[in-house]
């Protein structure tokens, strides 16, 4: 059972609890809910009269069940009918569009505009008030609500490359939306009916209030707090009791809703969100002090770092060296560990996950050696964004989005300098102009949504670069853009360099060609491991890891006939070979593979490769 | 060439144009918005036709009236001489059975909600391809097929990476047993390792099944590699159309060769890289420029190029180029994209 699945256990216990107690009323051992006691009106709690006696005498634990009796069938029946109409009204207009459109949505649109307690008491006055009066009244007035949520995801989804792939396929409409758009509409679906639900009950109270619902003495919850009301200063337990059922009723549908609906997802997605950007559990690190650097020592010298989410290593022992001005390749399949490796540099790592290991010693700007592994929250901060500093593959998520680009610049500036006023912004300016944003004192009022994705690039670039950073990590910067615009950024970052000579900068990316065109050297990263390393030509010309050989000859540049693929994919973080990890997919495996994993190799100085077979590979 | 390529050609596009009109504002006027202007190509079976171009340049949008998911605003589209607009509903359902679709996104192209095998099952019952009782067994053929265990039919698309999703995207075209299959930047987001793995599948079944093939991407070696024919596409119209070693080796169109040198290679040149960027970004299709589309950004546009659109002018056998400059020429970094 996923943990998703448990959690429903609560909400769904205490829901049918409360669904069979209503529905077993005539079973349970009751007092009869009409009878009268007048001697005994407004008695308190008793043994014959658990919580007590009403204006009547009546037994109020027994009115109380009844009366949800009353209550949950308004409720919970209008917002089923209401649901069912209401989402076959939604899919249709939202997937047919058109006239369709104009009779189901607009026209639920109309409903939507009158106010509900109005609409209620227009529909109770001309059929009389009663229970099945009030069920089509609340299910009038719910269904425009359902069509709305119901239309607007159809229309989100309707878009989605699996339904084109349904109409593609010459699938009847009625059968893609049953079977494939309902499904996936079920999300907002559910979060609607626990509202309605909620608001059904109160509306169902209301009216019985008014002495338009339920006609007494048939007891439902708005009746009694009607009737409580008026005893208020003589029996105020009379009121609590039908109140707190009215909302823990409520409460507890709601949770239940909201619990199904996260274990409908299907990828069971419970923790969520940013977690990067919450604060990391402080206690896990001591601050580190600071020591005097050797006079060459290189930017950044990283050592056996191993990264881990509990107990699963997700990178392991990685080693790495930037000197001042070089520019190292990161490269690897997707889930290899590039990004967290870039991300440890940072101290943004997801809370969830911890260096295990290792070093990463940092030479600062003051010639200070830190190591950025064991480094507190502060003291990294001061360096993020300062001397180290990040470009992430999609600016549109890492810009601010309510933030003008030039604000979100400054903001960087005044981090870590006292600027103000129009030396920030002259600063700012000069920043967007540097980075090739055409215009830039028009566009300094610009918001991200406002400008082009190469230019958004652009600005997050001029956000790592406004301190001239000693060390910039951009992971994968220029991955999700066209080819000409994809240029005119590594032009851009290969000007950065040339302008800021002693900047090291450590480039992530799985394009080897990028590799080719913008970095000194290249470290391979295979599932967590670094497999081999060393200049940019050299490994390119003669590799030395069976890897990086296939990765190579699986670009489609040249003539080859046929594509190398490397057969297989990435094993996953639970399941690593207990060998070489990339023994089930390599043409040079033998036994001895997979028996042990296999030691870092000197092919020739300044070069490393973990396998056995090196020599034999080209 | 096989003796096949004599007949007439499987797909037959003819000016097919796609507007999107679009309103500022409530009261503001319908500006229109051609994605799609003016694009005559035919695809023969057994042949690979290749699209590139940047995003936004109408590959997609054409791709879709190919397979009649999209009605052209302008021209007509026919598949194996049939019109596709003048078939009804049902009709062109049935029909869509013999044109399949494989999309970018590995992971935005299947239902997440339903199981692997359930989806592949859609197009063999929707088609009565197989009698009900066979349905199981041909799941499990089309995935050996794309080279998927069998057990895969009863999982779920979340349990599988991106290079398997695309595979199950492919079996699941394959269904059908198409005869023309448009691939929507099947590999772009696929690491290079698996992309190598599609194209294979791709380049196999083509041969196998002799299918007619659409291959939409912006990775121009991949397209190199996998394809007969390339049209190279900007702003919406065909700048260049022909042979792929002849648009790749000697392009004719500035655009082309612009394409060429942006894009990265495993031995890039001298670094002297900086003249052959291309400056500026794509104009928006709203506003697109008077006279050639390509002017705004075209390192050797005069005058005369804003005057009127460049015909598409014969500059070989079957290859064409809209540029009233336009030639074949040999890049400098010949060695790169030698044929
Ligand atoms: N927050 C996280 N919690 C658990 N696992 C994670 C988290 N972030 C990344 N991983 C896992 O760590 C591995 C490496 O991820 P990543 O560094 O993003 O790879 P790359 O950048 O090379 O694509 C992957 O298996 C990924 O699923
Ligand atoms: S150690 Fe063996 S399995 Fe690993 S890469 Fe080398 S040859 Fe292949
Ligand atoms: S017609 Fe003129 S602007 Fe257009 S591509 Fe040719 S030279 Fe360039
Ligand atoms: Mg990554």
């Amino acid at each position: 059972m996923s943990r998703s699945t448990r959690k429903l256990i609560l909400p769904g216990t205490i829901a049918a609890l409360i669904v069979a107690t209503v529905l077993l009323a005539p079973l349970l051992p009751l007092q009869d809910v009409r009878g009268m006691d007048i001697p005994n009106r407004f008695a308190g709690p008793s043994a014959g009269h658990w919580l007590g006696q009403d204006d009547f005498g009546r037994d109020v634990l027994s009115r109380l069940i009844w009366g949800g009796r009353a209550s949950l069938f308004i409720a919970v029946g209008s917002a089923i009918f209401a649901a069912i109409i209401g989402t076959a009204l939604g899919l249709l207009g939202g997937y047919f569009r058109g006239a369709v459109e104009l009779v189901t949505v607009r026209a639920a649109e109309i409903i939507l505009c009158l106010p509900p307690l109005l609409l209620a008491l227009l529909v109770v006055t001309i059929l009389g008030a009663g229970t099945w009066p009030l069920v089509l009244a609340l299910t009038i007035l719910y269904t425009p609500n359902y069509t709305r949520v119901v239309y607007a995801a159809t229309q989100q989804v309707r878009g989605l490359d699996f339904v084109t792939a349904q109409r593609s396929m010459g699938t009847h409409p009625m059968k893609i939306l049953v079977r494939t758009i309902l499904p996936n509409v079920l999300p907002p679906l559910l979060v609607q009916m626990s509202l309605v639900v909620a608001s059904a009950m109160v509306i169902e109270s209301g009216l019985s209030f008014l002495g338009l619902g339920v006609v007494p003495p048939t007891p439902s919850w708005g009746l009694m707090i009607r009737s409580a009301r008026g005893a208020m200063e003589v029996a105020p337990l009379l009121l609590v009791w039908p109140s707190l059922a009215l909302a823990g009723t409520i409460l507890t549908f709601n949770l239940l809703c909201d619990r199904l609906q996260s274990a409908l997802d299907p990828r069971a997605v419970t923790a969520g969100g940013a977690l990067w950007l919450r604060p990391r559990s402080a206690a896990a690190k001591k601050p580190a002090t600071p020591v005097e650097a050797d006079a060459d020592a290189p930017l950044l010298e990283i050592r056996d770092m191993s990264i881990a989410v509990r107990d699963m290593e997700l990178v392991r022992r990685v080693s790495l060296t930037v000197r001042p001005g070089e520019t190292v390749a990161l490269v690897g399949e997707s889930g290899s560990g590039k990004t967290l490796t870039g991300l440890a540099m940072t101290g943004l790592l997801p809370d969830t996950l911890r260096v295990t290991g290792g070093t990463a010693h940092y030479t600062t700007r003051e010639g200070k050696a830190v190591d950025l592994a064991k480094l507190d929250e502060e003291g990294i901060r001061a360096l993020r964004g300062d001397e180290v500093s990040m470009v992430f593959q999609d600016a549109a998520a890492a810009l601010n989005p309510v933030l003008r680009i030039g604000e979100q610049v400054a903001e960087a500036i005044r981090a870590h300098h006292d600027l103000e006023g129009d030396a920030l912004q002259t600063r700012v300016v000069e920043l967007l102009r540097h980075v090739g944003i055409p215009d830039p004192e028009q566009r300094v009022r610009a918001y991200p949504h406002e400008l082009s994705g190469g230019q958004r690039q652009r600005a997050m670039i001029a956000v790592a670069v406004a301190n001239n950073p000693r060390l910039l990590i951009a992971d994968e910067p220029t991955t999700a853009l066209d080819p000409t615009i994809q240029a005119q950024i590594l032009q851009l970052f290969a000007q950065l360099k040339r302008d800021t000579p002693g900047m090291g900068m450590i480039f992530v990316t799985h394009d080897l060609a990028v590799v080719a065109e913008i970095a000194d050297r290249v470290t391979v990263m295979y599932a967590g491991e670094v497999v081999e390393e060393g200049p940019v030509a050299e490994v390119f010309e003669r590799p030395r890891h069976p890897y990086t050989a296939a990765l190579i000859a699986s670009v489609p540049e040249g003539g080859a006939e046929r594509l190398t693929a490397i057969p297989g994919s990435v094993p996953s973080p639970r399941q690593m070979p207990s060998g070489c990890r990339f023994a089930p997919r390599c043409a040079f495996a033998t036994e001895r593979c997979t028996a042990n994993p296999p030691k870092a190799e000197h092919p020739a100085p300044g070069r490393v490769t973990r396998c056995f077979h090196w020599e034999t590979v080209t | 060439m096989s003796e096949l390529d004599t007949s007439a050609p499987l797909v037959v596009a003819e000016n097919l144009g796609r507007n999107f009109p679009t309103r500022h504002g409530l009261l503001g006027r319908a500006h229109d918005v051609w994605a799609v202007r003016d694009v005559s190509l035919t695809i023969a079976r057994g042949e690979t036709v290749g699209i590139v171009g940047e995003s936004g340049c109408g590959k997609s949008t054409l791709g879709r009236m190919m397979m009649g998911l999209d009605l052209p605003t302008t021209g007509s589209m026919s598949f194996d001489g049939r019109d596709l607009s003048a078939l009804s509903n049902p009709e062109m359902r049935k029909l869509s059975r013999r044109m399949q679709m494989v999309f970018q996104d590995p992971f935005g192209s299947l239902d997440p909600r339903r199981s692997i095998g359930a989806q592949i099952a859609d197009g063999l019952r929707t088609h009565n391809i197989v009698p009900g009782s066979e349905v199981k067994a041909e799941v499990a053929r089309l995935l050996e097929q794309v080279g998927l265990p069998t057990s895969a039919a009863q999982r779920r698309p979340h349990e599988f990476s991106g290079g398997q999703r695309q595979r199950i995207a492919v079996a699941r075209a394959l269904s059908t047993r198409p005869d023309f299959i448009v691939a929507d930047e099947p590999v772009s987001a696929l690491d290079v390792s698996i992309q190598a793995q599609v194209v294979n599948l791709l380049e196999d079944l083509r041969r196998d099944l002799d299918l007619a093939m659409l291959f939409i991407s912006h990775d121009l070696h991949v397209v190199r590699h996998l394809c007969t024919r390339i049209v190279v596409m900007y702003l919406g119209r065909i700048v260049e159309e022909g042979p792929a070693e002849k648009v790749f080796g000697s392009p004719a169109h500035p655009y082309t060769r612009a394409l060429l040198a942006a894009t990265p290679s495993l031995h890039p040149g001298d670094g002297s890289d900086g003249d052959r960027i291309l400056k500026g970004e794509l104009p928006s299709p709203a506003n697109p420029p008077s006279g050639c589309p390509f002017r705004t950004r075209c390192p050797i546009a005069e005058e005369a190029c804003a005057r009127a659109v460049p015909p598409l002018d014969p500059v070989g056998e079957g290859w064409n180029v809209r540029c009233i400059k336009g030639g074949p020429v040999t890049p400098a970094t010949a060695q790169e994209v030698h044929a």
